[in-house]
């Protein structure tokens, strides 16, 4: 291996809004009237790729399954330093759950980056949270898979890498090392992105380095994505009433407030 | 959400679509102007309740819910903000505007 | 890497992206520099534009703007917190009057047309300040990033942070802007048809004073989209102390006032906003509109009209980047020489256009304007007036007994003053 090639897969997210509404008789998001954004997650994942171009070189690339706008956050991440953008957008993709998503990102990297270093993904999406999207590549590509990585240093000579991962739960810091290609998930609150440069985003725009493929030049399976590729079905779907608060309010030292919180929250049993 | 009755700002807040950066981008450089400050027009202007008293005569500032305005940097008496657009698109984002 | 381009603008609002276009369409390299997400994402406004200009110079906005309702009834109300007078004036000629639009909506359709012509749009990118070299304005400045164009327009809309930072403008003042706070209620199409009684296309703006601004200076409004409702308030910020309950509050009052709540029944709040809107025109304006290697549009120059219930900034700021677009042109074409007294040419076309001629004319509405009489005892007087004269019970009632025992705090001579004062300067 002579040269770090780095795919960032990123996905475009519904943001966080309470008029998003879910459709009662497909199950799906109403996705009328809602601005499309980069999955936030997916934006400390090219931070990561982008820190580690820094210290090692290399090139770092993002690819994304989206409808066309999709180009304006692909040019977002070469605005933050990502090399070049691939937006496969195609009719045939359309209602892909996240198994076909994962075939369709998978055999475009196995396609067009053979010889791929690192895989980086967001932990996960804000949107639908499933975290499916980084295991399903990694079995794709048969390929093996660490989530919650902070940091990983490539050692382009022996073809290896020590990933260090962070344990929420466990409060438990991992390092390991691996041969490469690997694909790796990025803890969510680690690598925070870096700004968007206005000279980068001129270059995307005037020099094109996004560039948009169809499946005429991927030439994936038709059977194994989009609606096809979905075994997944939306049998229900109920909307979460929200429990009335109970808002209580306490007033004075905040030592006292803490302690106050906690007996109250254990009362609740929100925390044991 | 209905609308005939009084929906906290917060709530209402958060019918907009944000994009929040945790990186602040306008602070109150000189709390002690605050303290100084009897009038405190940014506790009545601010259209997103941004600024809330503290004690002692302080005012609390909180970025999340701004809708980057500028009020508040024109209404201060006392020149006690620093003010900055959000960078790289974050906040908010109208979809009506 | 190193780009030049013939024209940078700054702000893809209504003014920036006007000329944009209209630049990029005759060759020249245009770079749009916006902070926002994409254009439209940032900008707020009441919800009617002036189609005038359209018109003129996008005429296929009719088929392709994403046009709400045309204003086919225009109401001013003044308002008490238990009555209210109306007026209502409706036209049966709608079309190229005046629409209601969403402007995120309408700003994005501006952005696509000024991209088809050729002009480069980068957002997410705040622009701090602008490069000067020499006395001449070069380029600009955004982070670490510097680009240089020939000339440059501020577009950057009224909170002007960039020409206040190039010390080309004053840092603004309260009694400059007014802060509105809008939000926007979906309601669905048929009910704002039964509610307000218009058909499909058809809509109402609607400018509301007195109660609804706590009787300060300033002013409400509604306006009617397809589906939704805007409905929110100006305060004028020159009067901000006299604001006895926060704004926010202020707007939920006005919305929970008996006659508007049964308007939204059963609504659905979609959004909520706030900007800053110059009042005072041209008074408002930095104090120069060009300069060596610049020029100022749209509400950045203070080119917006409050005519009391109208307020126009829209048709202003698309006719200002049009006229600051036809003017770079101009130059471009004799060589590209842009100082001062080549960009005056910007000045004079703006004479020569409905920009200058209508601003010069309402030059001091906002000293009418500004006139809390009018928010507070004239709303009061109307009301109680009427209320009075309305109210038989028996006792004979003359309008002026009715007047004298109604009038409250106004004396006859605050009245013919004030008149006056409406009178001379709208
Ligand atoms: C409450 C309210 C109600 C109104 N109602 C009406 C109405 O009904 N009809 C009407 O015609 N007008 C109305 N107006 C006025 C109208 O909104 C403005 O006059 C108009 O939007 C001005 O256009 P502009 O392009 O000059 O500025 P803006 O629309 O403000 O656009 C400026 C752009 O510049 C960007 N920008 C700012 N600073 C920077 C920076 N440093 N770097 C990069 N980008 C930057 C902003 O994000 C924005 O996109 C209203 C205004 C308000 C506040
Ligand atoms: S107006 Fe300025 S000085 Fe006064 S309390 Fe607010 S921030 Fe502080
Ligand atoms: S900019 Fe506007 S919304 Fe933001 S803190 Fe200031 S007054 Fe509040």
């Amino acid at each position: 291996m002579d040269e770090l090639t780095i795919v960032v897969p990123v996905k475009a997210a519904v943001p966080n809004i309470t008029a998003v509404r879910l459709d009662p008789n497909t199950h799906n998001l109403v996705r009328e009237g809602v601005p499309l954004m980069i999955n936030p997650y997916d934006r400390n994942a090219v931070e990561l790729a982008l820190r580690i171009k820094d210290r090692f070189g290399g090139k770092v690339i993002t690819i994304s399954m989206a409808p066309p706008n999709g180009k304006d956050f692909l040019e977002s991440t070469i605005g933050m330093g990502v090399d070049e953008g691939i937006l496969i957008t195609d009719r045939v993709f359309a209602g892909a759950d996240t198994l076909a998503t994962s075939h369709a990102i998978a055999k475009s990297i196995a396609k067009l980056y053979p010889n791929f270093s690192l895989i980086i993904m967001g932990e996960e999406t804000t949107d639908s949270t499933t975290a499916h999207m980084p295991a399903q590549v990694a079995s794709w590509l048969e390929i093996p898979f660490v989530y919650y990585a902070t940091d990983a240093e490539p050692n382009i000579k022996d073809g290896t890498v020590k990933i260090t991962r962070y344990l929420e739960d466990e409060g438990l810091l991992e390092e390991f090392i691996y041969n490469m290609p690997i694909i790796m998930s990025v803890y969510r609150n680690s690598n925070p992105p870096r700004d968007i440069s206005l000279n980068r985003k001129i270059m995307a725009k005037v020099n094109g380095l996004v560039k948009v493929l169809t499946n005429k030049e991927l030439g994936l399976n038709p059977d194994c994505v989009g609606l096809k590729g979905s075994p997944t079905i939306v049998a229900k779907i109920e909307d979460a009433k929200p429990l009335p608060r109970k808002k209580q309010i306490f007033q004075g030292d905040p030592k006292e407030g803490a302690k106050w919180l906690l007996e109250n929250l254990v009362k609740e049993g929100v925390i044991r | 959400m209905s609308m005939e009755r009084k929906i906290p700002i917060e709530e209402r807040l958060n019918s907009n679509a944000w994009d929040v950066d945790e990186r602040p981008h306008i602070r109150i450089k000189d709390p002690d102007q605050c303290r100084k400050c009897d009038s405190k027009p940014c506790l009545y202007l601010c259209p997103a309740r941004c600024y809330t008293p503290g004690s002692n005569g302080t005012v609390l500032f909180s970025h999340e819910g701004c809708v980057e305005c500028g009020t508040c940097r024109v209404v201060c008496p006392n020149d006690a903000i620093e003010w900055n657009y959000p960078r790289s698109g974050y906040g908010v984002q109208f979809r009506f505007g | 890497m190193s780009i030049k381009f013939d024209a940078i603008i700054v702000g893809a609002g209504p003014a920036g992206l006007t000329a944009a276009q209209r630049l990029a369409s005759k060759g020249l390299k245009v770079l749009v520099v916006e902070r926002g997400r994409k254009p439209g994402s940032k900008n707020v406004y009441g919800g009617r534009i002036y189609a005038h200009v359209l018109d003129k110079l996008y005429p296929e906005y009719v088929k392709e703007a994403p046009v709400e309702r045309w204003v086919r009834k225009e109401r001013i109300s003044f308002l008490t917190e238990d009555s209210g007078t109306t007026i209502e004036f409706e036209t049966n000629n709608v079309e190229h009057k005046s629409f209601t639009a969403s402007l995120s909506d309408f700003t994005e359709w501006l952005g696509k047309k000024a991209e088809a012509a050729g002009a480069v749009i980068i957002s997410e990118s705040p622009v701090d300040s602008l490069v000067v070299k020499e006395g001449t304005v070069v380029g600009i400045r955004s982070g670490n990033d510097e680009v240089y164009g020939d000339v440059v327009i501020s577009a950057e809309g009224i909170n002007r942070l960039v020409l206040e930072r190039s010390g080309l403008a004053p840092k603004l003042e309260p009694q400059m802007v007014g802060v509105g706070v809008k939000e926007v209620i979906k309601l669905g199409r048929k009910v704002i048809n039964d509610r307000f009684n218009v058909d499909d296309d058809e809509g109402v703006a609607w400018a509301i004073a007195g109660f609804s601004t706590h009787y300060v200076p300033g002013g409400a409004f509604i306006y009617t989209n397809k589906d939704e409702i805007t409905l929110g308030l100006v305060i004028y910020l020159g009067h901000g102390s006299k604001v006895d309950v926060p704004v926010y509050d202020m707007v939920e009052e006005f919305r929970l006032h008996p006659f508007i709540n049964r308007l939204i029944k059963d609504g659905q709040l979609l959004e909520y906003s706030g900007h800053l809107t110059p009042i005072m025109g041209l008074n408002a304006s930095p104090p120069s509109l060009y300069g060596n290697g610049y020029l100022v549009v749209g509400d950045a120059a203070g080119f917006l009209l409050h005519g009391g219930i109208i307020i126009r900034g829209v048709d202003f700021a698309i006719e200002s980047g049009r006229v600051a677009a036809d003017a770079i042109i101009k130059i471009h074409e004799e060589g590209g020489k842009y100082d001062g007294s080549s960009l005056s040419l910007y000045g004079n076309m703006l004479e020569e256009s409905f920009v200058m001629k209508e601003l010069r004319a309402f030059r001091n509405a906002h000293r009418a304007l500004d006139e809390p009489r009018l928010y507070n005892d004239y709303a009061k007087f109307i009301n109680a007036f009427l209320k009075r004269y309305f109210d038989v019970d028996g006792t004979p009632r003359k309008i002026f007994s009715t007047f004298k025992e109604t009038k409250g705090n106004l004396t006859i001579l605050d009245m013919m003053r004030d008149m006056t004062k409406v009178v001379t300067n709208l």
